[in-house]
């Protein structure tokens, strides 16, 4: 049965606002006797009663104990007044008259999560300081125990409480079963700004504890240290959908850094994308050396003069069986210096008179300058045909030799090209293609997992290098 | 009025709360309890379970109060006639057993013995394993129901030292006064892995699953 409000009932704005100053005047008095007698609510059936029944001795508002047994002090909702609920007598501990604040999950509500269905029975709202503020919910099932529920409205995260004392693995870093985490944020102090609801221990505003983060994809461990004891908190990272199928609330808003255990939404895509670029890759090399590689050369030598006339050789008949198949033309020219060798080639169908037609050069200097010696060019090239249809075909080789008019040696001089014909080619360039079409999405997906990595580190007290 | 257990020398009447105490040849009158202040626990007298590897009964609980809280220890006697104690605090369990305090070999325990204090964080070896204070704190007994190795009186306070380690071991230690400090161990276990039976069925709760 939903508590009855007293004569002055909460805001009647229905909207949420956690965030939201409370208004109104407040009166902060000392403690007086006022009581109030618990009373157990009868069950209807014959299973226990869930809950105690008292009125808030400060304004007297219907209030339920969820957790009796267990809590040790509420906090109004109406009035906002701190009572001891450790006796059968209430007694005030803080009285209080102000507004209340609406919250975004009212107590008493119930939602199912994990499989579990909670009860809102506690909130606070905490800060480090006045800032970087968050809400924290208490969360109760008389079998399951107690729960927590954050959000800083980036997201929400569902937490329990340790029974383990969880180990140091390094410097820094925790293990819990067997999960490493990282440090996030270190030591700092946390405080209660606001507080409604009932509690397993006595809350205060005001009241401060040491904290420390350490974190792991969808996960963050919590260290508290308060004057009476050491607390250690494991929270699970909700999926947005989880909180509104449970409460009915909005989703949470996102938007800023993303939080600490936020896991990166792009690690699982690069991972698979760069899986399938390593697979792809490693197809493509074993096809191109199988399918790839030469055979049955013939050469021929053509001796010539730098003087730009135009020597010519036949090579052939080659007799290409596939349907279709790559010819690879090389052309080497050991001898030559400041000198070039223009090279046409002419593969002739044969049968059919169908020409394919290729040129290149061969070409080398060297001399000396103020740096020293220098040289470029290669006395050695490659030409590749490719998917040329079966048939007998005749190579013919157009070659002219030209000397570099820089060159402060010589005149015309004799040279000797040598040019090889060979059935098939290894295509490097095609792969390299490829290679780069096949991992530019994975190294793209990499990319914005790092720089999402790097945005989330941002806010840790523990950046490395990569911290702006 | 029915004893289950041969070993154990108190019973509290169920309707009165009259402390009844077994002698020689019956029983006598030892004094009377505090009624239990209602609570939302989900065990009570005659919830059976399984620890490792053995049934058990409860039989009696102890309610122990302190200035931030209070929590309940409930008496579990298994089916090898032995006891242990199941301790219910904050929504979160643990299952003890008696230890004789002569095969604890740690300095800090040994500090508890003499009488000294221990300060939360203080770290210790027990059996091979790194446990830390997580709690000390004096509480007094506020009521209790069931069979009890003791006959309790309402009032009657201990100073009890709570040690956990990263694996969930638990232990305990207990100085009452006039009386020879006790020694407990076992570990945090949930509702759910002690296979249980008979839970307390809540107005307004689902039986979990795991009890049904």
């Amino acid at each position: 049965m939903p508590p009855e409000p007293p004569e002055d009932p909460p805001s009647s704005d229905d909207r949420p606002n956690p965030w939201g100053e409370a208004s109104g005047e407040e009166l902060v008095e000392a403690v007086t006797g006022a009581t109030s007698e618990r009373t157990v609510l009868p069950s209807e059936s014959d299973s226990a009663p869930a809950a105690e029944q008292f009125n808030c001795p400060n304004c007297g508002g219907s209030i339920e104990i969820k957790a009796a047994g267990y809590s040790v002090s509420i906090v109004c909702q109406y009035c906002g007044s701190t009572l001891d609920i450790t006796n059968p007598d209430v007694s005030i501990i803080q009285r209080y008259e102000g507004e209340v604040r609406k919250l975004e999950l009212p107590l008493g509500s119930r939602g199912e999560l994990r499989g579990v269905e909670w009860e809102v029975i506690g909130y606070q709202r905490r800060s480090e300081n006045g800032s970087y503020p968050w809400d924290e919910y208490l969360l109760f099932n008389p079998y399951e125990g107690y729960r927590y529920l954050d959000t800083d409205g980036r997201g929400w995260s569902f937490g329990q409480q340790l029974t383990a004392s969880p180990e140091k693995k390094s410097l820094l870093g925790f293990e819990v079963d067997g999960e490493f985490y990282e440090p996030f944020y270190a030591q700092t102090r946390a405080q209660v700004d606001y507080v409604l609801g009932e509690f397993y221990w006595r809350v205060e505003v005001g009241e401060e504890a040491l904290t420390a983060d350490f974190v792991r994809p969808g996960k963050m461990l919590s260290w508290e240290r308060s004057a009476k004891e050491t607390v250690w908190t494991l929270t699970e990272l909700l999926e947005p959908n989880e909180i509104t199928d449970a409460f009915g609330i909005e989703p949470p808003r996102g938007g800023g850094l993303p939080l600490p255990h936020q896991p990166s939404p792009y690690r699982k895509k690069a991972g698979q994308f760069m899986k399938l670029a390593l697979a792809v890759g490693a197809a493509l090399l074993i096809i191109t050396a199988l399918f790839g590689g030469t055979s049955d050369p013939q050469t021929t030598r053509i001796n010539l003069a730098t003087n730009g006339v135009e020597q010519m050789a036949k090579i052939g008949p080659i007799t290409l069986e596939r349907p279709r198949q790559a010819v690879t033309v090389s052309a080497q020219a050991p001898g030559i210096e400041n000198s070039w060798v223009d090279l046409t080639y002419t593969l002739t169908n044969n049968d059919t008179g169908e020409i394919f037609e290729a040129n290149n050069v061969v070409e080398r200097y060297s001399g000396r300058d103020a740096e020293g010696n220098w040289s470029e060019g290669s006395s050695y090239t490659t030409s590749k045909f490719s998917m040329i249809p079966a048939g007998t075909y005749e190579l013919n080789v157009y070659a002219a030799g030209s000397r570099w008019t820089g060159s402060q040696y010589g005149s015309s001089s004799n040279a000797q090209v040598e040019v090889t014909i060979e059935k098939g080619a290894t295509f490097y360039s095609n792969l390299f293609l490829a290679l780069l079409v096949v991992f530019i999405p994975a190294l793209w997906q990499w990319w914005k997992h790092l720089s999402f990595e790097s945005r989330r580190r941002s806010d840790s007290d523990f950046a490395g290098d990569d911290d702006d | 009025m029915i004893f289950q257990s041969p070993a154990l020398p108190a019973r509290i009447c169920d309707y009165c709360h009259s402390t009844v105490k077994r002698i020689a040849e019956g029983v006598e009158l030892a004094g009377e309890v505090a009624v239990l202040p209602f609570d939302v626990s989900p065990i009570q007298i005659g919830t059976r379970g399984e620890y490792a590897g053995m049934h058990f009964d409860v039989i009696g609980r102890i309610r122990l109060a302190y200035d931030q809280g209070a929590w309940n220890d409930w008496l579990c006697l298994f089916s090898d006639m032995t006891h242990g104690w199941l301790s219910e605090s904050d929504g979160q369990f643990q299952m003890v057993r008696e230890r004789p305090l002569s095969e604890i070999r740690s300095k800090l325990v040994g500090r508890l013995v003499a009488g000294d204090t221990v300060q939360i964080g203080e770290r210790t070896q027990i059996d091979g394993a790194e446990f830390v204070v997580a709690d000390a704190r004096k509480a007094t007994c506020v009521a209790a129901e069931g069979e009890l190795p003791f006959a309790p009186e309402t009032g009657w306070e201990v100073f009890n030292v709570d040690l956990r380690d990263a694996e969930g071991f638990s232990a305990n230690f207990e100085a009452e006064e006039d009386e020879d400090p006790a020694f407990y161990m076992g570990r945090y276990v949930t509702l759910a892995e002690l296979n249980p039976k008979n839970l307390r069925a809540i107005h307004g709760w689902k039986m979990p699953d795991y009890a049904a």
